[in-house]
């Protein structure tokens, strides 16, 4: 009985994980083989799979998620564990930085989104400010950084949210960490870049590494960002999926699924591959 | 001058420390941490900063190794200031009371680490830290982890890890208070043999008396940021500057009175007195508990030196029996053999004597 309370205790959150995960996912696989007994589909096969994967459109689409993903996970964990570092030190009005730092946390990603189409696209804010004060000549000849070709504006708004939520795990790492080992290096002869380079930056990797590979998961399925930022050809896989599973063509549900899946094999792989490679970089250090 | 000590291919600089009129202030404290401290350790020696929690021991080793700027004063290496050497060259090497090892790295990277960053080749680092293990007692541990360690075990790392880097001065932040009673008496020895082997300038901070006394050359006592006595451990028992002191060595009975003559009038009579602290004018007339020698009732309390008094409890503790004693309206402690003190009993006739060789008289404490 005493064996068996875990278990007995975690069965509610078990029991939806299994209902969601392996249900959703088992009834989404099925569909991507063309498996439907339901309505007479008995003799599952992978012609679903043989066309998203011979498809280019699929296959940019793939790369282009991939690019979003590591970007932003990228540029926001540096920012973020730079700024972390800032924040750390004393200095007045350490407080307000700390808050102001913090202040988008709650924001959803939609509004961040709505946020940077009324700043960044060629008919908003800042274009027509440019404009007002003739560092362009007109509107349109802002620099594209929404539905751009190196999906800007996307990764600016994965940026702008991830940062803080990426700091302030990195804050409180740092916290934790303490200074008394920086000071303990110092005194055996070891320089700012040494002390941060052997003792900071390997104290604090492995919790920074976790936090961020859920930012990778999350900028990897995300599906609303892309929608809203990017442009309409090659389009984010969530983007694709979606798109194929509402088109009025039945016959691309089993493609929709078909992509589903793989977004969901790719992700795992991707952040499995992440987590191998961050376990090996925190043991080298 | 420094004079290099050799020793199993390490060579040391003996260094003096001077400190001078050493002051730090917290942002937004309402008193100093260290208040004008003044102390000169001697090269090669083993000295250690002693006080209650608070009084500014830490404050004072970090700025010795300069991991915290004083407010004003100046620490001299050898007689030159290091105030505006950063710590990283100062070669004041901080053992901290929690050890901390690089728990992402092995024993062996640990031990090495400060010989790495000074760039020297690996073949060099492999041969000092199996040298290191070996003096702090640990061979041939290089590829365990921090974690695989008792809190021992790591104490000695990290004392291996400072010593590799051959320090000017080395500084032991509290470090045997994380160790139990048995592990303590070893490590002490240990801390012992190698600064005597090594000959290597010590600071090393405790808040317990009986440890420093056991280990040091010489003992520095701080109460609330400010020094109030510097000596040979003897002297702290034999002749303390204050009350205060006094009381922090285990001292007792505090009889006020008027120094003349090497004469000392007090309500409990007069006494010859050998030395003190005060010469002449109102004083403290004190005595240890363990100079206090206990007779029966009818020896002569009439002589000189000699006081009846009547005990009013008795407290066994192992080793010896803490008896104390009435005399008049003051209470006198007593520390004795268990067995010269069997067939005393609470209520009992006594007479005391305090010899005058043992006898120290200290200035009277402002309230
Ligand atoms: N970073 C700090 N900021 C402000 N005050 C501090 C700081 N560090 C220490 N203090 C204060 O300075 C005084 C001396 O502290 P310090 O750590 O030097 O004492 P200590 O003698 O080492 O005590 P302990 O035996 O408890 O380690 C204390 O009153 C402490 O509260
Ligand atoms: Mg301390």
């Amino acid at each position: 009985m005493e064996r068996l309370r875990p278990y007995l205790m975690l069965s509610p959150a078990l029991l939806i994980i299994m209902l969601f995960f392996l249900g959703g996912l088992g009834v989404g696989l099925m569909r991507s083989l063309n498996y439907m007994p339901i309505i007479g589909l008995t003799e599952p096969n992978l012609d679903a799979y043989v066309g998203i994967l011979t498809d280019r459109t699929f296959l940019r689409s793939l790369g282009l998620t991939l690019y979003i993903a590591i970007a932003s996970t990228a540029i926001s964990m540096t920012l973020a564990v730079a700024s972390g570092l800032l924040l750390r030190r004393s200095f007045r009005g350490k407080q307000v930085m700390t808050f102001l730092f913090q202040l988008n946390l709650p924001i959803p990603h939609i509004v961040g989104a709505i946020g940077i189409l009324f700043l960044f696209t060629q008919g908003g804010f800042l274009a027509r400010a440019a404009h007002a004060v003739h560092l362009i000549e007109q509107p349109a000849d802002f620099p594209a950084l929404v539905f751009d070709r190196y999906a800007i504006g996307i990764i600016a708004e994965y940026v702008w949210k991830e940062i803080p939520f990426i700091g302030v795990v990195v804050l409180a790492i740092l916290q934790a960490v303490g200074d008394e080992y920086e000071a303990l290096a110092q005194t055996l002869g070891a320089n700012r870049w040494q002390r941060f380079r052997h003792v900071l930056l390997p104290l604090i990797l492995p919790g920074v590494l976790s936090v961020s590979v859920i930012v990778l998961a999350f900028t990897l399925g995300a599906y609303e960002i892309p929608f809203m930022l990017g442009r309409s050809f090659p389009q984010a896989l969530p983007v694709l999926a979606v798109r194929s599973y509402t088109d009025p063509d039945l016959n691309q549900r089993p493609q929709a699924m078909a992509m589903a899946i793989v977004i969901t094999v790719f992700s795992t792989l991707l952040i499995l591959a992440y987590m191998e490679l961050s376990r090996r970089i925190v043991r080298k250090e | 001058m420094p004079r290099p000590v050799a020793l199993d291919g390490c060579e040391f600089d003996m260094t003096q420390v001077v400190l001078t009129d050493l002051t730090k202030k917290y942002l937004g404290a309402t008193a100093p941490a260290v208040d004008r401290l003044n102390l000169e350790c001697e090269s090669g020696r083993l000295h250690a900063l002693l006080g209650p929690s608070g009084c500014g021991k830490t404050t004072t080793m970090k700025m010795i190794a300069g991991l915290l700027k004083p407010n004003s004063g100046d620490i001299a290496f050898d007689g030159a200031s290091v105030l505006h050497t950063p710590a990283e060259r100062r070669g004041a090497v901080m053992v901290f009371q929690n050890y901390l090892l690089f728990p992402y790295m092995s024993v062996g990277e640990n031990v090495g680490f400060g010989l790495k960053m000074r760039g020297v080749d690996k073949q060099t680092i492999r041969r000092r830290v199996a040298e290191m293990l070996e003096l702090v007692r640990l061979p041939g541990i290089e590829a365990r982890r921090p974690k695989q360690l008792s809190g021992g075990q790591q104490q000695r790392v990290a004392l291996a890890r400072a010593l590799i880097v051959q320090p000017k001065v080395l500084l032991l932040d509290e470090p045997l208070s994380n160790l139990d009673a048995h592990l303590r008496d070893e490590m002490r020895e240990l801390i012992r043999t190698i600064q005597q082997q090594m000959n290597i300038t010590t600071i090393f901070v405790t808040h317990d008396q009986e440890e420093a006394v056991v280990l040091a050359d010489r003992i520095a006592l701080m109460f609330d940021g400010v020094l109030h006595q510097v000596d040979a451990p003897q002297r702290f028992y034999d002749g303390p500057v204050s009350a205060r002191v006094a009381r922090f060595f285990g001292g007792a009975n505090f009889l006020p009175g008027q120094m003349h003559n090497g004469q000392f009038e007090s309500r409990l009579g007069c006494f010859a007195v050998g030395q003190g602290a005060v010469l002449n004018g109102p004083a403290l007339l004190t005595i240890r508990p363990e100079a206090i020698q206990l007779c029966a009732a009818e020896s002569g309390s009439q002589q000189k030196n000699h006081l009846p008094g009547r005990i009013i409890s008795r407290l066994y503790t192992g080793a010896n029996t803490r008896v104390k004693v009435q005399v008049n309206e003051f209470t006198l402690t007593v520390i004795a053999d268990p067995h010269a003190v069997d067939a005393a009993r609470t209520g009992d006739m006594v007479t005391l004597y305090l010899a005058p060789e043992r006898l120290w008289t200290l200035p009277i404490e402002s309230p």
